[in-house]
């Protein structure tokens, strides 16, 4: 699948997952996310996540719940109370304090997980095709980062080995020293041969483009514009004025960064093709999108347990709608069995 | 092809140059070796071809070279890569993408080629070195070998003229280092690449070289010339040129085949080694391992062993890459917790001991050297071991000074250990492990990067410190090493041990481990050059 119908994907993720706090609707998002990072997952990309959305989620929800029970002291049925003498967490504690918390930590799973997504469908070099032509340095700097984690692990793991031999035990902070010491010390001379070794495959700096008057003047010209339509907007008021403003300054900054990126000469090799599976992918978001915002209205996604907790509201349409969202799960899977399959010979009729 | 004309080059900030009027001139399709004692000025000489000295290192510079029509100093690096590819040492840091068709790609990219022109030299060099079932494979799953074949790959994807490679094999098991040879000298021989490569273990390439240029080490002229002249003027040779030198043999034989005409004319069913009294390993051994089985989660890694060694022996470890010495070594100090089976230290079971307090009796010079060392300076590190044992200077179990004179870095007391050559700092590495005069020592491959000189250096340490009553477990590719110094040989093979015994038993016969001079001279039970020359004067006298 194509990067930018990735991107689009986890954007129409966000805003569905950011318009409700409805913990039924958040659960099907969550469980249609994970279904999609297990179907995404492949062995050519390496970008671990630290941990499972699932488990993840397991962490976080009861931590927000107790956090803002205790810190939070609204609502109508009160389970117990904390002294009043206690700052900030002195009070009563109330139910609705603690599924409103609870809602906030599902709310951030379904985004860890929808990031998730991400992470192990689109590898970082991909991702970063997606830096402007100017800023091409930071991207293959990004590029080489990323190739360095699993070598630094690996030198974390023989350093260990090697203080311990020499008797070296983890008792104090004093301890850490002898590890990152060497970590730190070979981490730079593996950074300084790399750079040998990229000034010797022709990776040198171009001659530093001319700062042009335009590049300079319109840098701030752009940034003076977008504050003052951010002015316009809140000080005075003025929407849409401001609005209009706000986008001249962006024009004119992605001019002045247009313009440094026609300096930088390179080429790519690999071409993402764009195919009918991301138009599926892309339809299937712009359903779920529509369905949530234009067919339903705000209050069919509202959910607050205050003042009173109850039980909140299922529409099934709108549980429908969300399904949407499952369908770059189909086509990792169908595109995984197509590649297995055993090719038929000819004059064969495949069994 | 390349000319260097009175070529004088010095570091920024030294006094004195690294090498003095060079002047070669290097014609095109040859195949070139530089060889010299370590930290001489190969590597710095190297980089004099494609303009990373000096534009990368600094320095001053004077005279003329010429490479491909160029000039390096004038054109830059950057302008050089399409000319001179340059491969290094280390395969760990020389890759900026993770895939390995991505990262033969990028210079390309950099180049800002049309793309229909990457995809064809992509496939042109992905043939070239054999690469094309690796193409999507991530670049931390190859082995040392695979790497370096692709740092070539993405050196010759801009088509150069010259491709120079500073030590590519020093880092690399034999099965790989051949590997990455076969590749360059097919390069060299079907496609007439011309190629300049810096190496110390000349037993793998000295067949395949055209010409030498040697760099002394006082700073004296360098030399330029066919092998077998160049070789009659240095000492660091292979046992085959050496012993070709001892006798006479002239022409200088390079290859096992060419050193066999002169050997054959020799009595050889009638040369034996001298025997020296067998030592009867009496008494406990130092340490021992019963029935060790170790698996990293569901796969087996050693199978049952069985063996033990006693004080004032060394045994070797041998077998392929891969079977399992590593972790034997790392489960007698108890890195790796075995799942089946005893080892024991002097006696005593170290299940459950740390490995601190293992680390006290039994000394373990890992592979890797540079993990062990941080201090800044050489009697820090010295003193830090004593620290992390709860010693002092004052009762430690050798005194500090003694060490390092036996080690040989007397004067590399204050230097800073990481700015010390690869032989100098595995000894200061030795010392760090030995500052509490454990009865043991274990080695990992202890040879990798070393140069004859400093070869013969750890030989002499290790048999002064076997002498003293150390046990001693060496684990190597390299059966010079074994023939040197071990008084037993053990062949690891998938997790066991298939053949153990006298040196000359275990290594004489063996198609796969022999030494050179036992390939002159099969069946006869001789292993090295010092041998060699006792029996040949015994069968004369006969």
């Amino acid at each position: 699948m194509h990067p930018a119908a990735w991107f689009a994907w986890l954007a129409g993720a966000v805003v569905a997952a950011s318009s409700t706090r409805n913990p039924l609707y958040l659960v099907v998002l969550l469980l249609i996310f994970v279904l999609v990072v297990e179907a995404v997952r492949s062995p050519n990309v390496y970008t671990p996540i630290p941990v499972a959305p699932e488990r993840f989620m397991l962490f976080i929800v009861p931590v927000s719940a107790l956090f803002n029970a205790v810190s939070t002291h609204f609502g109508d049925t009160v389970l117990f109370s904390l002294p009043d003498f206690i700052p900030f967490f002195g009070g009563p504690v109330t139910a609705e304090a603690l599924v409103y918390g609870a809602t906030s930590g599902l709310l951030l799973s379904v985004l860890f997980a929808a990031f998730a997504v991400l992470n192990l469908a689109v590898s970082i070099r991909d991702m970063i095709r997606f830096i402007p032509r100017a800023f091409y340095p930071v991207a293959v700097v990004i590029s080489i980062a990323v190739t360095f984690v699993p070598t630094t692990l690996r030198q974390i793991q023989k350093i260990r080995e090697a203080q311990a031999v020499r008797g070296h035990r983890m008792r104090s902070l004093r301890d850490w020293l002898p590890l990152f010491m060497p970590l730190l010390v070979g981490g730079l001379e593996r950074a300084l041969q790399l750079a040998e070794t990229m000034t010797a495959r022709g990776f040198a700096s171009n001659a530093t483009p001319e700062k042009n008057a335009f590049t300079q003047v319109g840098t701030v010209a752009g940034l003076i514009l977008v504050l003052a339509g951010g002015l316009l907007r809140m000080a005075w008021g003025e929407a849409l004025w401001g609005n209009v403003v706000i986008a001249l300054g962006a024009l004119v900054i992605g001019g002045v960064v247009w313009q440094m990126g026609r300096h930088v000469t390179y080429t790519t090799y690999r071409r993402n093709a764009w195919t009918a599976r991301d138009w599926m992918v892309l339809t299937g978001v712009a359903v779920t999108l529509v369905v949530l915002f234009v067919f339903s209205d705000r209050l069919a996604r509202y959910y607050t347990p205050y003042p009173a907790v109850a039980l909140p509201v299922f529409e099934p349409l709108i549980g429908l709608a969300l399904l949407g969202f499952m369908i770059p799960a189909v086509v990792a899977v169908r595109g995984y069995l197509e590649s297995v399959q055993v090719p038929v010979m000819e004059g064969q009729r495949p069994s | 092809m390349i000319t260097f004309e009175g070529v004088t080059y010095s570091y920024p900030g030294a006094t004195d140059p690294v090498f003095q009027d060079v002047n070669l001139s290097l014609p095109e399709g040859e195949f070139v070796l530089v060889v010299g004692p370590s930290g001489v000025g190969k590597s710095t000489l190297l980089r004099c071809f494609n303009g990373l000295v000096p534009h990368f290192s600094g320095g001053k510079l004077s005279g003329r070279i010429t490479v491909d029509g160029l000039d390096p100093v004038a054109a830059t690096p950057k302008v050089m890569s399409q000319h001179v590819g340059f491969v290094f040492q280390d395969p760990e840091a020389q890759f900026v993408m993770d895939q390995v068709e991505d990262e033969i790609a990028f210079a390309l990219e950099n180049a800002a080629l049309p793309r229909q022109e990457m995809r064809v030299r992509v496939e042109e060099v992905l043939d070239l070195l054999d690469l094309a079932p690796l193409r999507e494979r991530r670049l931390e799953t190859l082995s040392g070998g695979e790497k370096q074949r692709v740092a070539i790959a993405s050196a010759l994807a801009l088509r150069p003229k010259v491709l120079v490679l500073d030590e590519p094999t020093s880092q690399l098991d034999p099965k790989s280092a051949e590997d990455v040879l076969h590749s360059l000298t097919r390069l060299n021989a079907d496609m007439g690449l011309t190629i300049v490569m810096a190496e110390h273990r000349l037993e793998r390439v000295l067949p395949f070289a055209d010409s030498l240029i040697y760099i002394p080490e006082d700073g004296g002229q360098v030399l330029y010339g066919f092998p077998e002249e160049i070789l009659a003027h240095i000492d660091l040779v292979p046992p085959l040129v050496a012993l070709g030198k001892a006798l006479g043999w002239s022409p200088l034989p390079l290859t096992i085949k060419a050193g066999r005409r002169f050997s054959r004319r020799l009595p050889i069913a009638s040369l034996m080694p001298v025997k020296k009294p067998k030592a009867d390993f009496l008494g406990q051994p130092c340490f021992s391992v019963e029935g060790l089985e170790v698996a990293y989660g569901s796969k087996p890694v050693l199978r049952g062993l069985d063996f033990e060694v006693h004080p004032g022996e060394i045994m070797a470890l041998i077998g392929r890459n891969g079977t399992g010495k590593t972790t034997l070594l790392k489960s007698l100090v108890g890195l790796v917790h075995p799942n089946r089976g005893q080892v024991r230290v002097l006696g005593q079971d170290i299940a459950g001991m740390e490995v601190a307090d293992v680390c006290r009796k039994i000394g373990y010079l890992p592979q890797d050297p540079n993990a062990l060392l941080f201090a800044d300076t050489v009697m820090d590190e010295l003193r830090i071991t004593l620290r992390n044992h709860g010693l002092t200077e004052a009762n430690a179990p050798i005194p500090l000074d003694a060490l390092l004179a036996c080690l040989g870095l007397t004067d590399k007391a204050q230097a800073y250990p990481r700015d010390l050559s690869v032989g100098e700092r595995q000894r200061v590495a030795l010392g760090a492990v030995m500052v509490t005069r454990p009865s043991a020592l274990l080695l990992d491959e202890p040879t990798r990067g070393l140069d004859y000189v400093a070869k013969q250096r750890l030989f002499e340490l290790l048999r002064g410190w076997r002498d003293q009553g150390m046990a001693v477990l060496l684990v190597t590719h390299d059966v010079e090493l074994v023939a040197a110094v071990a008084d037993r040989v053990m062949v690891l093979s998938q997790g066991e041990v298939i053949a153990r015994g006298d040196p000359a038993e275990v290594l004489g016969t063996s198609p796969l481990f022999a030494p050179q001079v036992a390939r002159l001279f099969p069946n006869t039970g001789l292993l090295t050059v010092a041998e060699v020359l006792p029996a040949l004067e015994i069968a004369a006298v006969a």
